[in-house]
């Protein structure tokens, strides 16, 4: 096999395509803001309904205000980590299609990669924004202070890095498996909770807390939300939030490699 | 032979076994397709004990009566799952690529023969295992004592419960006749159905009247919970109007949206 092409140039088509075809489907974007309202509104009101009676800070140290902001922005994270990556990949393997974008001298993950791009901007700037401004008007929320937001952008950033990998992993399970659908819809049982999407992860007991604080998850919510809403201890606090992140992007951007060097090798699509 | 309640009933049976034979030749999908459903259904069930970690009670609770709630709402649902899940693929490609057809030019009814494709559908058996693990086992914990009038209608309240998710299903599903494709729509409404897995309590009036009269998703969980719980009648009272309402409702509109279908050439 011929080393891929990386500079950046070759992949911009891919972006602006992208972004081309995500346009053609508007009213997706009315769907996926109504179902993550929804999403947001089930463990808002649940979260809600725990912290109601306390005046002070309440488990974990979380006030009804600053409880609800984790969740609703842990649920603008995962409107913008749908990258559709996943499904794309999954489907391209399980028909085959694969064969095609392996002709071409590009990286197949890279141009993934420039494809949900614009995905995750349009989902940011379009979901996520209104998603925001809709809570807001109906609950009180926490508003960070300037630092915090400065920490939690970089932190937003390598999130979606780490959802990039985690949607490739999930599906390149389309090398083994026919049912890429259940692993999808495993995967994301086990991310939104891990991730914090369910429970806010300082609430966790024990054993739990340990698991979630082991898995790679975390990265993708709690810890940009650790920073939003300023609960780390001092500079050494933050730098060990965004240190976790960068390890983890890092760890996964390998494993992908990897893999997918592995799956390529033996890969074998029918004629038809 | 079709025609008769009976040769529908051995058609089926014969599918389901058909369906079964395709499972046992591909088992990790079937392990995937009922372990993810487990795997999802399992955290639900954490993040109440979670919850329920830091609180003795929510919206006048405690943490066994939601967990029953959670039981009762999975049970209709797994059981609507194990039979009508083909209605995701009409409302996802069957009209888009124009494969409807086929369910024309067979010699029983075409919902019938629709939903027969995926009879005994395994991603329900998890949502059912664990459904009637909480409902038992919380039931047990509060010293449920119910009465044979609430024996004899557990059952019947689960059909109903998955009846009303059928229905909605179907209801959604068939509006990909005039839009060609409804998944979105029908991914929504399941988002919304995940209300019912907790107390109507907890919510804004306006979302629990969305919730009781407009998507009936109440009556799959909270009106048989109360009921069982409390021998609360005042919204079961309702459950056969909503049921009934709710099948005529989506049963017209796929009636009306098959009687326009013309199939898209390609």
């Amino acid at each position: 096999m011929r080393r891929p092409d990386l500079r950046p140039g070759g992949y911009l088509p891919f972006a602006t395509s992208g972004l081309q075809s995500l346009l053609q489907y508007r009213s997706t974007f009315l769907i996926t803001g109504i179902t993550a309202a929804a999403g947001a509104a089930v463990t808002v009101f649940l979260w809600r309904a725990v912290y109601a009676d306390g005046s002070g800070p309440g488990p974990g140290g979380f006030t009804p205000a600053s409880i609800t902001t984790y969740l609703v922005v842990a649920q603008v994270l995962a409107v913008v980590h749908t990258n559709r990556v996943d499904d794309e990949v999954a489907a391209e393997v399980y028909r085959g299609d694969i064969a095609v974008t392996l002709v071409r001298p590009l990286s197949y993950p890279l141009v993934r990669f420039a494809a949900c791009l614009p995905v995750i901007g349009a989902n940011a700037v379009l979901v996520g924004v209104p998603l925001l401004v809709l809570f807001a008007a109906l609950v009180p929320l926490t508003a960070p202070r300037p630092v915090d937001v400065l920490l939690f952008l970089p932190s937003a950033a390598l999130s979606v890095l780490i959802a990039f990998c985690v949607n490739l992993l999930t599906g390149m399970a389309g090398f083994v498996t026919t049912n890429t659908w259940g692993v999808r819809m495993a995967k994301q049982g086990v991310v939104a909770f891990f991730a914090g999407q369910m429970v806010p992860l300082a609430l966790l007991p024990g054993p739990l807390h340990a698991l979630a604080m082991v898995l790679p998850f975390r990265a993708m919510a709690d810890g940009p939300l650790t920073l939003l809403l300023g609960r780390y201890e001092g500079t050494a606090g933050a730098a060990a939030v965004l240190g976790h992140q960068l390890a983890w992007g890092a760890g996964l951007v390998l494993l992908c490699a990897a893999l997918w060097r592995a799956a390529v090798s033996r890969l074998e699509v029918l004629g038809g | 032979m079709n025609r008769t309640l009976g040769g529908r009933l051995r058609l089926a049976l014969f599918l389901g076994g058909v369906g079964l034979h395709r499972l046992a030749a591909y088992r990790l999908d079937f392990l995937l397709g009922s372990g993810a459903f487990l795997v999802r259904v399992g955290l639900q069930t954490v993040t109440v004990g979670v919850v329920f970690s830091h609180v003795p009670a929510v919206a006048g609770w405690s943490y066994h009566q939601v967990l029953f709630l959670l039981g009762c709402a999975l049970l209709p649902r797994g059981l609507d799952h194990l039979f009508t899940d083909q209605l995701w693929e009409l409302s996802r490609k069957l009209i888009q690529r124009g494969e409807f057809y086929r369910y024309l030019i067979r010699p029983v009814n075409p919902l019938f023969a629709l939903l027969s494709e995926r009879f005994f559908h395994p991603d329900g058996i998890g949502e059912l295992l664990v459904g009637l693990v909480l409902v038992l086992w919380s039931g047990a914990e509060l010293g449920l004592d119910p009465t044979a009038l609430q024996w004899a209608l557990a059952p019947l309240l689960v059909v109903a419960g998955a009846l009303i998710h059928f229905s909605v299903k179907l209801f959604f599903a068939s509006l990909s006749f005039w839009t060609v494709t409804s998944m979105p729509a029908l991914q929504t409404v399941t988002q919304v159905s995940e209300f019912a897995g907790y107390p109507l309590d907890l919510y804004h009036a306006s979302l629990r009247t969305l919730l009781t009269w407009v998507l009936p998703f109440a009556f799959t969980s909270y009106a048989p919970a109360v009921y069982l719980l409390h021998d609360d009648t005042g919204l079961l009272r309702w459950l056969p109007a909503v049921t009934g309402l709710s099948l005529l409702a989506a049963l017209a509109l796929w009636r009306r949206g098959l009687s326009r279908y013309e199939m898209t050439g390609s």
